[in-house]
């Protein structure tokens, strides 16, 4: 985690040195990476409650979207009795809380099921909110195509850190962000997005982490294990898988949240849609089920795939840097039937990062079950932060 | 969300409904969307009430299904062609169809599913989930390469009907269409025909015993690996003839979202039928499907609210497992709930 | 200390606890002995209640009051002070043997819903894990995976989760099922050591051990109760012999009944009870 924080840094100095453009081909653009950072979270909120209580909560996409949607419409004085210059800070705790009550009601429902049906009648519920935003005509004239925050309601940018205190606070946002100059470090708007969306979700990370090893995670720990048996020494795993989901859903209600303001707007299909949940999935089994940090390790590689595959070449991907560095009769080189190699990286690979994620994804689900953190922390017998240095230290001993 | 109130347009709508013609109207909808929705779901429950498999890739078979079906159409079927032929070569496509899916659902059962038999129920959904996603972006590629656009309806292959199909029919003060009638007869027969397989063939009765006791099916000496792998691959051939039939429908066409139009529905209808039971995977069909007909009918003529039907549907699916988990026919130990 | 009156549970046309007035006293040692189908589980479900019953009601005596534990969900048996072991070796296998009894200790306390400090904090857990670990034997193994146990140590595991949270009744399921001759002794004497301080309803096969330990014996046959006396009166009632220990009686050498069942009893007694039935 640690070397996430120079990471803006890092990636400007080599950019700009010899090797820049094997660089920007290979590492995801920090504009990603605030990406990374708040479906990260989404993908960690999604592991607490599925993770480590073993319930597939296959509709986590509702807790994103109420997320994402009450900042957005926050921002645009849509939400009764919430003026559109409430701080963000406020925005996003009050998107937790009402994700808290959801998460309640629904969870009261559904926790008298298990396995398969669980994540049923979760997937219900949210498909349920996901048609019901996608037509609401109260959301924006299209509310298919969902909605942006209006400069007109809300000129300003979405402030994170302390509320009420300006100098505590700095503005959030892909191209409106502030830029600080401190010293001889200069940030750009998205490198401070970098920080503070960062820091909202270390924040959170930590959070959740304090809650796993807490008296309260290690019932959740014993009802993943054997629910029976935690029922029999005394525990309501009912109450307990409940209070799970809650938690959950407020984080993941921040995580939209932070999407809503970093990207100032907010449509159904990124934000509740089923394939929403299922890339907090895809991130949590890559990275490591049940291991808390592993599922935004998962959604950076993801991201980087995706990048690194992309069709536009903005950021740097395979496809300029071929262009540029293979001569051109390479490229125009034919291999079947008037098919060139430009064309068959532009048909095969350009684009379908989904393909190659899915792939690793399928084999990650037979072969890796623990997923890259978990399988690192088993080889390491403990968590990396606590065995890396003891192994390092074994290692040059011998 | 508006006009979802008593006011005079909602009491004019109401009248409109009950009437004869309308109510007929809707019917023919309905079943025609049941048929397909049975034909979906009963793979689904089958692989379910057998393998314990929740297959998230079934959909993706149905989006197979229906470009197999199409470019089969497509290069058979010239403008010259005439209604007969155009029946006949769908009839050929759907044994294509039919014959390819199942060898690839064949294929993904021995190479990935059986894989996974020992772990928990989770490990089948996430294996299952990743390959839809590998899947659908195979096809998006192939779709692309040949200059389709791959989130729209095919526009050639929905040309390859037949001329009498296209427009509806007028018939003694009733609006028919052609296609819904074919869709139900040619639906029907294809779940007649599974229905027959599972109770009159041995094979059919292997695979029912299995799916109530497979220790007690391999007691007998019968190779419970073997009818794992045919379940699944039918259950998937199945699903690909679906898409063929949709392939035509102009609603639904084929298209790359299919996968999850028709995975979303399926899976409604095997939970309200009860998981594992194909009698109520055919029973919750006719009842999803004149849900559907019915709400489409609301929102075209009463009610603005785009997504009222999809929203009813899951609204069905929340309160069967509020109400009654099992489902209508399911046993209630069946998938541990 | 517990008590049952009229309890009855029905499966569909089957009785399989019926009409049962049942009575555990202050710190003595029950055993709960009858053939294979006789209601012994079924009872025990009863008592912690995984199952509702059909008709009739269970009481705890707490400070001296009876308190209705009838409708209480296993967790609430749980922390009245009621406190079971399973037949099946029922723990929390990845996690490590300490953990097992310190999360079942946990439970008892005001802590588990404490969300915001590390569980390593509470110290009073901890360390009546390793007491407990320490009772059964098992405190050099603390800091192995559950899993890692072998049979005998994951038996001795199972009453140490019990035990944890210091409840006032015990309700041991066939402690010594599937233990190996040479470790039987030591699960004996940890029945022994823990019938000293709590109360214990014991179900068990091995009529050598229940002939040792128990201070009273209760006999269920097809869900009913047909002896409830000391250990030597129940060896000589007539009626439990022929319901209970009369099928291998007669095939067995001397037809005594503490020398038939052993470890691998419950064959036989599935046995005896196809003989009970043919007798009746």
């Amino acid at each position: 985690m640690a070397a996430l924080a120079l990471y803006p840094f890092v990636y400007a100095l080599l950019v700009a040195s010899p090797l820049g453009t094997e660089a920007e081909t290979l590492l995801p653009r920090v504009d990603t990476m605030v990406g990374v950072f708040y479906f990260g979270l989404f993908a960690m909120s999604f592991d607490f409650v599925s993770g480590y209580t073993g319930y597939l909560s296959f509709g986590h996409a509702i807790f994103y979207g109420t997320g994402a949607y009450f900042v957005v419409l926050a921002a645009n004085g849509q939400v009764p009795l919430l003026a559109p210059g409430t701080p963000f800070m406020l925005m996003l705790l009050l998107a937790g809380l009402l994700a808290v009550l959801i998460a309640l009601a629904i969870g009261a429902l559904s926790f008298r099921l298990s396995g398969v049906y669980f994540a049923m009648i979760t997937l219900g519920f949210a498909q349920v909110a996901y048609v019901f935003v996608r037509g609401w005509d109260y959301v924006s004239e299209n509310p298919k195509d969902g909605v942006a925050v209006s400069t007109d309601v809300h000129p300003g940018g979405f402030d994170v850190g302390v509320p009420g205190i300006d100098a505590l606070n700095l503005e959030i946002g892909r191209l409106t962000g502030d830029t600080v100059e401190f010293l001889f470090v200069s940030l750009s708007g998205t490198e401070v997005s970098y920080y503070m969306v960062g820091l909202v979700v270390l924040v959170c990370y930590l959070a959740m982490q304090r809650l796993i090893h807490s008296p309260f995670g290690t019932v959740l720990l014993a009802i993943r294990e054997n629910e029976e048996r935690a029922e029999a020494v005394g525990y309501e795993p009912f109450q307990f898988k409940l209070a799970a989901f809650a938690v959950s859903g407020f984080f993941a209600a921040v995580a939209g949240g932070l999407s809503g303001g970093y990207g100032r707007s907010v449509a159904p299909d990124s934000s509740m849609y089923f394939l929403v949940t299922g890339d907090a999935l895809l991130a949590s089994i890559i990275g490591g089920f049940g291991t808390l940090a592993g599922p935004l390790y998962g959604r950076l590689f993801d991201e980087t795939v995706r990048e690194f595959l992309s069709k536009r070449g903005s950021g740097g991907g395979l496809l300029p840097y071929l262009r540029d560095h293979l001569p051109a009769g390479v490229m125009e080189a034919d291999l079947v039937g008037g098919l060139t190699v430009g064309g068959a990286i532009e048909t095969f690979l350009n684009g379908h990062a989904s393909l190659y994620v899915g792939v690793i994804f399928v084999l990650f689900v037979l072969y890796v079950p623990n997923g890259l953190l978990g399988t690192v922390r088993d080889r390491l017998g403990g968590t990396v932060a606590k065995q890396l240095p003891d192994y390092l230290d074994r290692y040059r001993r011998d | 969300m508006t006009g979802a109130v008593l006011t005079p347009l909602f009491v004019d709508a109401l009248g409109e409904f009950f009437r004869p013609g309308t109510l007929s109207e809707v019917f023919v909808n309905g079943l025609s969307k049941a048929v397909l929705y049975a034909m979906i779901a009963s793979g689904l429950t089958l692989v379910f009430g057998l393998l314990g498999v929740l297959n998230f890739a079934h959909g993706s078979f149905t989006m197979l299904g229906a470009y197999l079906g199409g470019l089969v159409m497509v290069v058979l079927v010239g403008s010259a062609t005439g209604d007969l032929a155009r029946v006949l070569f769908f009839l050929i496509g759907t044994l294509l169809v039919f014959a390819a899916i199942g060898a690839l659902g064949g294929a993904v059962e021995v190479g990935l599913i059986r894989q996974l038999y020992d772990r928990p129920p989770i490990y089948q959904i996430l294996l299952t989930f990743g390959l839809a996603l590998v899947l659908d972006e195979l096809a998006r590629i192939i779709v692309a390469f040949y200059g389709l656009q791959p989130i729209t309806d095919w526009r050639d292959a929905l040309g390859t009907k037949p001329a009498f199909m296209v427009d509806n029919l007028e018939l003694a003060g009733l609006t028919v269409s052609p296609l819904a009638l074919f869709q139900i007869g040619f639906g029907v027969v294809t779940i007649g025909a599974v229905w027959l397989f599972l109770t009159r063939t041995r094979y059919g009765m292997v695979v029912r015993a299995g799916s109530e006791d497979d220790e007690m099916t391999a007691a007998l000496g019968i190779d419970v690996n073997r009818v794992f792998t045919t379940v699944f691959a039918l259950g998937s051939a199945v699903a690909g003839v679906a898409g063929m039939l949709l392939m035509w429908d102009p609603v639904w066409g084929a298209s790359l979202p299919l996968a999850h139009e028709t995975l979303l529905p399926a899976f409604v209808v095997v939970i309200v039928g009860g998981l594992g039971t194909f009698r109520g995977t055919v029973v919750a069909a006719g009842l999803v499907g004149m849900v559907d007909a019915t709400m489409t009918w609301w929102f075209q003529n009463a009610i603005t609210f785009t997504g009222l039907p999809e929203m009813m549907i899951f609204l069905v699916l929340v309160l069967t497992l509020i109400v009654r988990p099992q489902g209508l026919f399911g046993v209630e130990e069946v998938g541990g709930h | 200390m517990l008590r049952t009156a009229g309890l009855t549970k029905r499966f569909g046309g089957l009785t399989a606890v019926d009409d049962v007035d049942f009575r555990l006293r202050e710190g003595e040692l029950c055993s709960l002995i009858g053939p294979n189908g006789a209601g012994k589980t079924t009872f025990f479900d009863l008592l912690t209640g995984a199952l509702d019953p059909s008709a009739g009601s269970i009481e705890l005596r707490r400070d001296g009051e009876w308190e209705p534990l009838t409708d209480a969900s296993p967790a609430e048996v749980a922390q009245a002070g009621v406190h079971r072991s399973y037949q099946i070796t029922n723990v929390f296998p990845e996690r490590t043997v300490l953990e097992n009894v310190r999360v079942a200790a946990q439970a008892a306390g005001p802590n588990d819903w404490k969300g915001w400090r590390n569980a390593n904090v509470f110290e009073e857990h901890i360390g009546e894990a390793h007491r407990i670990l320490d009772r059964v034997g098992l405190d050099a193994l603390a800091d192995q995976p559950a899993s890692a146990l072998s049979h005998g140590e994951k038996r001795q595991l199972e009453v140490g989760i019990a035990l944890a949270g210091d409840p006032d009744v015990l309700l041991l399921d066939e402690p010594n099922a599937g233990v190996s001759s040479e470790s039987v002794d030591d699960i004996i004497d940890l029945i022994a050591d823990v019938a000293r301080d709590h109360a214990v309803l014991l179900v068990e096969h091995n009529m050598d051990i229940v002939m040792n330990v128990s201070d009273r014996i209760v006999v269920l046959n097809q869900g009913a109760v047909i002896a409830d006396d000391d250990p030597s009166a129940v060896q000589g009632d007539p009626a439990v012999q022929r319901a209970y220990l009369g099928g291998y009686g007669e095939e067995d050498d001397d037809g005594t009944p503490t020398s038939g069942a052993t470890a691998g009893g419950s064959e036989q007694d599935e046995g005896s009870n196809g003989g009970t039935e043919g007798s009746a």
